[in-house]
């Protein structure tokens, strides 16, 4: 027989709230935040034809909060008609990146190896980044194809930084963090990010001390762009969901509170 | 609904039995996903890195240099025989000396000077009005920093400091704590955004 | 005292002078200083690291056979060695790229069994902000109202709130939120720093293991 807890009851709640939420599939448009504009505005005034590495640095894990975020500024440069260099710090980053890119350059007609390039993974991620700063054909010998580099058009003009508007890392972890202290400190490339919402805090000191350009978090940092490229997604789909969500944390925090002053107050009173 | 979103559908809800307690349904899951992730893992690296960077260069290009990695590499298995145990230590000397050597001057530049140097800014704005952004930057960064600072005993002015840097700390976890809400609840809207869209087409 | 070299001294030496090699070509952008970088960091890190992930990997196996041969949680063991050896053949057979069957356990497979994994936190998240959450002293109530703040300020409910909420939430986050991490973090890169001399000058030792 199934046998309820009190914590099943929250579950189910939460369960509850969020299903119902994104049945109900109410969108509405949310205010812009600085931080998200800032990386809008970057990507906006780079001249047509730049190039940008967008790197993967993130597990198969928090692809649900990735996923938007990576389409966001992924359909952003493309429609820029910057050219894009794809790479992956963590190995499960690697198939999803190359997934996502080719799904929107399709979207937008752009042809692999003159508009963007998808290079792989490569371990040791301090290592990767050393070593793309001096020379990117000699850390990538290969796309991730198995083509050899001097067969991509897209790079025949690309060393290593020097030749790179910036690099965008696509995080859920600390990774942007090494491409920040290596990259930026090291070869002074431009470093933004697109992370997951619980690493934001950890970004805040290298946005404010500019060592990080820009930064966009979460779904809701997702919600943001995708209203700045006028263009819908999960973000926005999914705001109703993430309000509703937030709103049953507060409740329980408070009524978790409430719980335990009357149970303080109530043994006080007895003794 | 083709099979790819069946089986990721049926997995899924597989791994949220969970939430009623451990099953054998739920262990299953784990259990392919745990060697899933480690044959992808396996691949990937092998396929990026062995075959690129070592295999393919020396067979075909004849780059002999990289014999050197490879008895380092190789060296890496002397692990799993006591007597040979010894061998993987040079190996990991590479790895650790060199990554201690990249990091002196990275530590030294990205994570303490360039951050320090961004603390101190002047106190007061142009109009001399004093700045309360930067003077609750300067007092944080300084009172947290005493906080962790064990040689000495937490007392008098020292003591003090760090009490107030308990506080800017507090601070920084409870917002911290906010946005790992909005990061959690995030993945989850997304399963279930696949779930009644993919899965069970309840929603478009 | 073959024993002594090829144990402590040897591996330590190899340490010190890998590590003021790279320390001193940070500084330099003469090309013989570039090819030395690029080649320790392309050719040596890269490979040695390779070689670690399939040290774990063969643990992995030796782990799983020992469980099976002792029946200890046998039916799940094979069940991972399963996966484990199925992305290999898949991956020799049909490739890794595009469509392949591969690609396909990763997406149908991995992706969704581990993100599920992952949202399952949301879950526990929620129950802990009910039973751990609580005001019992004057810094406990400070973390709780801070994150009160953060989840009212980033629930999109900007239209129904005074707008001076969302603003002393991004001043809180700003100012000192961000100081007590950069505090952390500077504190994070001494000890690092710190570490990596004691590593290079052969304070620190522990990283070869015992005293044998």
């Amino acid at each position: 027989m199934i046998k309820l807890e009190s914590r099943h009851w929250i579950f189910l709640g939460l369960f509850v709230l969020v299903v119902g939420a994104m049945v109900l599939n109410i969108s509405f448009d949310i205010a812009v935040t600085d931080e998200t504009q800032r990386l809008y505005n970057l990507i906006d005034s780079l001249p047509e034809g730049s190039t940008l590495i967008i790197s993967f640095d993130h597990e198969a894990s928090s692809l649900p909060e990735i996923r938007p975020l990576a389409l966001v500024v992924l359909r952003h440069t493309f429609s820029k008609n910057i050219k894009l260099i794809g790479t992956a710090l963590l190995a499960e980053g690697t198939g999803v990146g190359y997934q996502l890119m080719n799904m929107v350059a399709k979207e937008y007609g752009k042809q692999y190896g003159i508009d963007y390039v998808y290079l792989g993974f490569k371990p040791q991620y301090i290592a990767a980044i050393l070593s793309m700063g001096e020379s990117i054909p000699e850390t990538f010998p290969e796309d991730y194809l198995g083509k050899p580099v001097a067969q991509l058009p897209l790079l025949h003009n690309v060393k290593n930084y020097d030749d790179i508007a910036g690099v965008i890392s696509i995080a859920d972890g600390s990774l942007t963090t090494h491409w920040i202290e290596y990259g930026a400190s090291r070869y002074g490339v431009r470093v933004s990010a697109a992370v997951t919402a619980a690493m934001m805090t950890t970004y805040d000191p290298y946005l404010a001390s500019g060592q990080l350009y820009a930064m966009i978090g979460g779904l809701r940092g997702a919600a943001e762009y995708e209203r700045l490229i006028n263009r819908g997604g999960a973000g926005k789909r999914g705001m109703l969901a993430q309000t509703v969500s937030h709103i049953y944390v507060i409740c329980l925090i408070v009524v978790g509170n409430i719980v335990y002053f009357r149970a303080k107050r109530k043994k006080r009173s007895n003794s | 609904m083709d099979w790819g979103t069946l089986v990721a559908g049926v997995l899924t809800l597989a791994i949220l039995s969970f939430l009623y307690r451990d099953n054998p349904v739920y262990k299953m899951a784990e259990s392919l996903l745990i060697g899933v992730s480690i044959g992808y893992f396996l691949v990937i690296t092998w396929s990026n890195t062995v075959m690129d960077l070592l295999i393919v260069p020396l067979t075909r290009n004849g780059r002999w240099s990289l014999v050197v990695p490879l008895l380092l590499g190789l060296m890496m298995f002397g692990r799993f025989h006591r007597k040979t145990s010894v061998l993987s230590r040079i190996p990991i000397a590479v790895l650790i000396g060199s990554g201690a050597g990249v990091a002196i001057p990275a530590m030294l530049e990205a994570r303490t000077l360039k951050q320090v140097s961004a603390t101190v800014s002047p106190l007061f704005t142009s109009s001399g009005l004093p700045d309360i952004s930067i003077i609750v930057v300067l007092l944080g960064v300084l009172t947290t920093l005493s906080y962790f600072y064990f040689s000495r005993e937490h007392k008098g002015v020292l003591g003090t400091s760090a009490v107030v840097g308990t506080y800017f700390l507090m601070i920084f976890f409870g917002t911290t704590f906010g946005y790992t809400v909005m990061s959690r609840m995030s993945t989850f809207i997304g399963r279930v955004e696949f779930l009644l869209s993919d899965f069970l087409h309840v929603t478009q | 005292m073959v024993a002594f070299l090829m144990n402590r001294l040897g591996p330590q030496i190899i340490c010190f002078v890998f590590g003021l090699v790279l320390f001193a070509v940070y500084f330099s952008a003469h090309p013989v200083a570039r090819q030395i970088n690029t080649t320790v960091l392309v050719d040596y890190w890269q490979i040695i690291f390779a070689f670690t992930l399939i040290i774990g990997v063969i643990s992995f196996v030796n782990l799983s056979v020992h469980d099976i041969k002792r029946g200890h949680n046998r039916f799940y063991r094979f069940i991972s060695l399963f996966g484990l050896v199925i992305m290999p053949v898949f991956a020799v057979i049909w490739g890794i790229k595009g469509d392949s069957p591969f690609m396909w356990m990763f997406d149908n497979v991995q992706v969704p069994m581990q993100s599920t994994v992952f949202s399952l936190l949301a879950f526990f998240v929620a129950s802990a902000s009910y039973r751990g959450f609580r005001a019992r002293s004057l810094p406990a109530t400070v973390l709780l109202v801070a994150a009160l703040l953060t989840l009212i300020s980033r629930s999109s409910l900007e239209g129904a709130l005074p707008s001076f909420i969302a603003g002393t939430a991004d001043w809180v986050r700003g100012n000192p939120s961000m100081a007590a991490r950069r505090a952390i973090l500077i504190g994070i890169g001494l000890g690092s720093l710190t570490t990596s001399l004691r590593v290079l000058l052969g304070i620190e030792r522990t990283w070869l293991g015992g005293e044998k």
